[in-house]
């Protein structure tokens, strides 16, 4: 009895609020202090990156503006950092660097969710011969070395992208240099994620497969709903975790992609900057000039380094079963 | 007891002393000279090699009739050669080697060996490898020899023949040279592009589609083309070039090649006959028909007969390619043009008849050279051996030098030059070469066609800048071609004038308001390349505002677009093969294999061959001066600057002196201890 008089006293308890599967994966991720270490820095360089720069070279800061009188200036004496090789103001080059390196490596990363998703999920989901086929095919394109489709890429696109170039700037006069740079991160971007949706593709087809014999995908075709909505509405919002992480991580290894191929020579054309073209030419520089390439150096690895940290961090929150500890 | 512990304790002490000396101190004992050469030798064939690094071995192994002094350029000492003279006009030259020289296995070095080794470099068979043949051109018919003009060998070689050469040779006996069938192949007509189908027009009937596959076929058989094609196809290649068959049937038609209006019916009937028979004998002994102006006229007298007269041919003796190679060793291992499968440039099999000879190759670690006991002037030579270290990475070189491993390094890059010079002030070189920067402009491209605005891109270039802001290893801006030395005139015609480039740029009509940038400058993807690019980049935007974009290719990519002339301005280098002007000015002619702009003048072509027969020196430079003074004006090529060698050489080095052409002969080089 008196145990049910109190029930009576007390207030009505509180219905918990329900937290969705984002909250608790949000306060897990802020625990989690690397990972908000990363963020942060992810955000630093952002801003730097496309408010700071753009900002400065309206102001007349140009990042290509040579002046071979002063090369080399220490920190301070010219600009904020000081000049490269050419005279070049290096904080503007490492920030305008910075630009083309994140947009490639964000734009790649974007495309290659959409096809990997699309593709992966589409293979998992009917499964059997056809799902089959398609991964064999991705089997394959992956066997190819990564460089010669690039370089296939790249030419087969340039001529293209140029077209489309040249008519902004004679018809529509707009800039030509600004023109120039950012036609250029086209076909590195293309040519990044036309090999990147591969390893994407399978980390969906395996979840969706495994997914697809779950009880709720069964119910949702037992009420006949259409292939298309059961594999976006109710299959991929319980992909998302993993690509997500996979997603944070590949930002990463893009930037590295692209610093590869600037570093080869096939990268973003002269005297535009990104990361990887900025640590190779200040590779010579080593003996006698580090600063040259310490600075770009530093602004890559740090990227890097905070990318990896939110995705690992984003993994623990998003999937915590999958984390070692 | 003592005594016995006490030697094997002393013994290895003096071992662990032994090693804290440098690589070099050891060196200097046993009297062996250390070199950084860059990279492992392709060969040690002197045939077939074209580097500076390989030379770099091949000059102490091999020995030419003439031999480099080791302080003053352009002076020849006796090398294989004891004596030697030129008729009065320099077309003959008679050379009495020295009866001492001996291979290194003892056997003499005679003319016979001299024969060989030209007929061999020269060799028309062309799957021979060689890079280097044209620097026999010097030698008459040398060139018809080796490109096999059987027309010229079989009709202008013959006094009888019923026309003169000079008339029979403007007909098509090389083949159009602008109507390449390489271009064509798996094409179909209906796909070409405007600038392949132009080449075709003239041949082609109003709306006539012909079958590139036919023509391109690996045999064709003349009966199954259609007219046009018959004439497409001959014209392309070139009467030399064309078989038995297809000859034979020309015979029934023979105006499907182009003749000169002035070689009547018969004799063209005479020509064709000339060739079919040639090659119904399969070719018998080439090089005797063709008479290449190289002969033994006994054991140990070389007489050799020039295309034209050439003063300074002992200089020419001192190029790798006119050393001989022993005939008694190659034929051993191999035909006479077997190539880089032969064994005889083995260690072990290599025989040669320079101051050294080959001791140990290890690929990867280094090649060594002993002193050669049977060279004929051993007393001379100081050294017992060279080591030379295929180190890659020039900043690993000198760092090894800092370390003491090295008594030379190959060269030291820009980066480091400021560094060198701090660090080892004494030990730095920097010295002139005869070689020169410049950029190709392809003349066929609107607006680069316009001589005016070529003018103002040239310029408009801040040489000085580029040499002294960052190039730092003292090189010198080019207002020319041809770089100083010797009795040349050096025209003097370009300078940096930015207020004359915008005016000639004016005249030009070229505007430059926010257009898309279109104009590409080709380079390689080298590091220092790339700085030099964008260096004239942002100088031809200051100075005039165009906006030129730059294209980086790899090293094989970027020769074969400037050969297929696929680039717009290109940035290449020259580098003399031997001392005087010609090295630098004959590539321009119309037709030249280096030349890829276009570019072509009658007047430049007239005042060279008037320069070739001119005997007198001084007269000889002015022509020449003049030459590059019709060049320089049209500007098909816009100079840099001017090369320099920039190495690390340890003071106990000797008797290693600057040489425009960076051939230093080892066998006069001393390390004082």
């Amino acid at each position: 009895m008196s145990s049910s008089a109190t029930v009576q006293n007390s207030e009505p308890a509180a219905i918990e609020k329900g937290s969705s599967l984002w909250t608790d994966a949000f306060v897990r991720l802020k625990k989690n202090k690397l990972a908000v270490l990363g963020g942060i820095i992810v955000i630093v360089i952002l801003f730097l990156c496309f408010i700071v720069a753009p900002i400065m070279s309206m102001a007349g800061m140009k990042a290509n503006d040579q002046d071979l009188a002063n090369r080399f200036a220490g920190i301070g004496e010219k600009g904020v950092l000081g000049t490269d090789q050419l005279g070049r103001d290096l904080f503007m080059r490492v920030l305008e660097g910075g630009q083309i390196s994140l947009l490639v490596a964000f734009l790649a990363t974007m495309m290659t969710v959409t096809i990997g998703v699309i593709y992966g999920g589409v293979a998992g989901y009917i499964g059997g011969r056809i799902g089959n086929i398609m991964m064999r095919i991705v089997d394959g394109l992956l066997a190819m070395p990564f460089l010669i489709i690039v370089i296939l890429f790249r030419e087969i696109i340039t001529g293209r992208i140029d077209i489309v170039a040249r008519f902004l700037v004679n018809e529509w006069s707009w800039d030509n240099d600004t023109v120039t740079r950012f036609a250029n991160l086209i076909p590195l971007t293309i040519a990044i994620a036309g090999f990147g949706w591969l390893s994407m593709a399978r980390i969906v087809r395996s979840s969706a497969a495994s997914l697809s014999k779950q009880e709720f995908v069964e119910a949702a075709r037992s009420l006949g709903l259409s292939h298309r909505r059961i594999l976006f509405r109710h299959m991929l919002p319980n992909m998302l975790g993993p690509v997500i992480i996979y997603a944070t991580l590949t930002i990463p290894s893009f930037i590295l992609y692209e610093a590869t191929l600037s570093f080869i020579g096939l990268g973003i054309e002269p005297p535009n900057s990104s990361w990887g073209k900025l640590i190779m030419e200040g590779a010579n520089f080593l003996e006698t000039n580090v600063i040259v390439l310490a600075i770009p150096a530093v602004m890559f690895s740090l990227t890097l380094f905070a990318f990896n940290f939110l995705g690992d961090g984003l993994r623990d929150a998003l999937d915590p079963k999958a984390s070692k500890d | 007891m003592f005594r016995n512990l006490l030697f094997p304790a002393l013994a290895s002490l003096a071992f662990v002393s032994c090693e804290n000396r440098s690589d070099v101190e050891i060196a200097n004992e046993e009297n062996i000279l250390i070199i950084g050469n860059s990279n492992e030798p392709k060969g040690l064939d002197p045939h077939l090699v074209s580097g500076v690094l390989e030379s770099n071995i091949i000059r102490a192994l091999f020995e030419g009739l003439c031999v480099e002094d080791p302080a003053k350029d352009s002076t020849s000492l006796p090398g294989a050669a004891l004596t030697w003279a030129p008729s009065d006009d320099f077309t003959e030259w008679i050379f009495n080697l020295n009866p001492e020289a001996k291979w290194s296995d003892g056997v003499p070095v005679t003319a016979v060996d001299f024969v060989f080794s030209y007929k061999r470099l020269l060799s028309p068979d062309p799957n021979w490898p060689a890079e280097y043949s044209e620097m026999l051109y010097f030698l008459k018919n040398g060139e018809a020899y080796n490109r096999s003009h059987f027309g010229h060998i079989l009709c202008g070689n013959d006094p009888d023949f019923p026309l003169d050469w000079e008339t029979l040779k403007k007909a098509n006996f090389e083949g159009e040279r602008s109507l390449k069938l390489e271009n064509f192949v798996g094409k179909k007509f209906s796909d070409l592009k405007e600038i392949d189908l132009k080449k075709l027009k003239p041949y082609l009937k109003e709306d006539e589609t012909i079958d590139l596959a036919k023509i391109t076929a690996e045999k064709v058989d003349l009966k199954n083309l259609s007219e046009t094609e018959k004439r497409i196809f001959c014209n392309a290649k070139g009467i030399d070039k064309l078989s038995k068959e297809q000859l034979q049937s020309l015979k029934s038609d023979s105006s499907l090649v182009t003749w000169t209006d002035v070689v009547p019916e018969e004799v063209r009937q005479i020509v064709l006959d000339r060739l079919i028979a040639h090659h119904e004998a399969g070719k018998p002994n080439l090089w005797e028909e063709a008479q290449v102006g190289v002969t033994a006229v006994d054991d140990f007298t070389l007489k050799i007969t020039l295309r034209g007269p050439v003063p300074f041919l002992p200089e020419i003796t001192k190029h790798y390619t006119w050393y001989p190679v022993p005939k008694h060793i190659v034929l051993r291992y191999g035909k006479i043009n077997t190539a880089f499968s032969s064994q005889w440039t083995r260690p072990g099999n290599l025989v040669s008849n320079g101051p050294f000879k080959l001791k140990t190759w290890r690929t990867n670690h280094f090649l060594e050279v002993e002193k050669n006991p049977h060279y004929w002037d051993r007393d001379q030579v100081d050294l017992n051996g060279i080591r030379y270290l295929p180190i890659k990475n020039y900043y690993t070189e000198t760092r090894m030098f800092g370390d003491g491993q090295l008594h030379m390094t190959y060269t030291v890059p820009s980066e480091l030059i400021p560094m060198a010079k701090k660090k080892y002030p004494d030990q730095l070189r920097q010295e002139p070469y005869v070689g020169v920067r410049f950029i190709r402009v392809n003349t066929r491209k609107e607006p680069l066609n316009n001589p005016n605005f070529r003018r103002a891109l040239a310029t408009s270039i801040d040489q000085k800048a580029i040499c002294e802001k960052i190039l730092l290893g003292g090189q010198k801006p080019a207002s020319g071609i041809v770089p100083p030395f010797g009795e040349y005139k050096v025209p003097g015609l370009i300078q940096f004038d930015p207020e004359k480039a915008r005016a000639l740029l004016k005249e030009s009509g070229y505007s430059t308001d926010s257009k898309f940038s279109e104009i590409k400058l080709l380079t390689t993807n080298s590091e220092s390349g790339l700085r030099e690019a964008e260096a004239l980049q942002e100088m031809w935007k200051q100075q005039l505002g165009i906006k030129v974009r730059i294209v980086q290719r790899e090293w094989t990519t970027y020769l074969q677009k400037q050969y297929d002339a696929d680039y717009d301005l290109c940035v290449a280098g020259w580098i003399g093969d031997y001392l005087d002007p010609t090295t630098f000015l004959e590539m321009w002619v119309a037709d030249g294999g280096n030349n890829n702009t276009g570019w072509g003048s009658k007047e430049f072509e007239n005042l060279l061959t008037k320069a070739e027969n001119t005997a007198d020196v001084a007269a000889r430079m002015d022509v020449l001066s003049q030459a590059e003074k019709t060049i320089l004006a049209d500007t098909p090529v816009l100079p840099i600057y001017w090369y320099t060698t920039n190495y690390l050489i340890r003071p106990e080095v000797k008797n290693w002196n600057p040489l425009l052409l960076n051939n230093h002969p080892f066998k006069f080089v001393k390390i004082e201890k």
